[in-house]
């Protein structure tokens, strides 16, 4: 193989269809955090403490999430998104109107948590179909977060 | 939660990518799935809410099922009336008119209560707090009209509404 035609790992790695669906996990996951943030400070009732504790639990692993997400964007030698408005227009998720029902929060919350793991698969895939085992790793790695959650989440709901 | 329009084209494109909250009508298939977990009073009280909701023409028939069947099966399938509740609120706007021949302002539907008439008067409170002058206050639920364009599926109400209004 002549040294143009040589393809770095970087290069081959660098799809723009596996950055785009990064960068769009990490609005997602961002989005996320900041939903669970709020439902950490609003929630009230009998459950107050359990949820309180988890939700917090859960927006600290998304701050961790978010910024090994962004990393991995910039290895592929891309650039993240950022900024607040940026970040909620691509997530495209809604805001609480605070309060709610604590019921109401579990159940807003898997629902947001599934608009991840939608976007997550896709990434998933993308990443695998192109060989990058790295970035199909990490978003393995976030599914099973998202999915564990989804399993709290619904079984909380269960009567 | 101020959600966004359904732009879903039709049912079974109803993922959580296109509309996050999903089709109830969808949501009532699963419900009528689990075998063991619906009883076969409650699958005949999800079948009728399905066809009304297939119809989309009778919004106040509609919420007075749904409520009735939600006081039956919240407390097990919290999750799935969660979805059908946002759905519909998505998709059903109450029309007030001030006086009988003035024009209907929209409003939107909150199904925060388990009665057709607790959320007409919630409804008629959200319209007083925007300052309608209700003399003799006439409110009906409607859904929002479905136009086909181009095989895409609007849920433009029946008048076009500002953002701030919804």
């Amino acid at each position: 193989m002549s040294i143009s035609t040589a393809k770095s790992p970087v290069a081959v790695h660098k799809e723009p269809k596996i950055v785009d669906g990064l960068n769009l996990v990490l609005a997602d996951s961002y989005a996320l955090m900041a939903l669970t943030h709020l439902a950490h400070w609003n929630v009230e009732g009998s459950d107050f403490f359990p949820l309180h504790k988890i939700f917090q639990e859960q927006y600290e692993n998304l701050f961790e999430a978010v910024d090994e997400i962004a990393e991995r964007v910039r290895a592929l030698d891309a650039y993240a998104i950022g900024g607040l408005g940026v970040l909620a227009k691509a997530a495209e998720m809604e805001e609480f109107k605070s309060p709610l029902p604590q019921k109401d929060y579990v159940a807003a919350l898997i629902v947001a948590h599934e608009k991840v793991i939608d976007d997550a698969v896709r990434t998933r895939n993308e990443a695998g179909t192109a060989g990058d085992l790295q970035t199909q790793d990490l978003m393995i790695k976030r599914l099973q977060w998202h999915e564990k959650t989804l399993w709290m989440f619904k079984s909380y709901l269960k009567n | 939660m101020s959600l966004p329009d359904c732009t879903t084209p039709y049912p079974s494109d109803c993922t959580p990518s296109h509309c996050r909250w999903r089709c109830a009508t969808e949501v009532i298939d699963e419900l009528i799935s689990q075998a063991g977990k619906v009883s076969a009073d409650e699958v005949d009280h999800l079948l009728e809410l399905r066809w009304k909701l297939r119809q989309y023409d009778d919004a106040e028939g509609t919420i007075k099922l749904f409520c009735d069947v939600r006081l039956r099966m919240e407390q097990r399938h919290y999750l799935a009336f969660f979805r059908m509740r946002r759905w519909l609120e998505n998709h059903l706007l109450a029309s007030v008119s001030i006086c009988p021949e003035a024009k209907p302002q929209f409003v939107p539907v909150k199904l925060d209560h388990y009665c057709v008439e607790a959320i007409r008067r919630a409804s008629l409170c959200f319209a007083l707090r925007r300052g309608y002058v209700l003399l003799a206050p006439r409110l009906r639920f409607t859904f929002r009209e479905v136009e086909l364009r181009k095989g895409t599926f609007s849920g433009a109400p029946s008048r076009s509404l500002e953002p701030a209004e919804l």
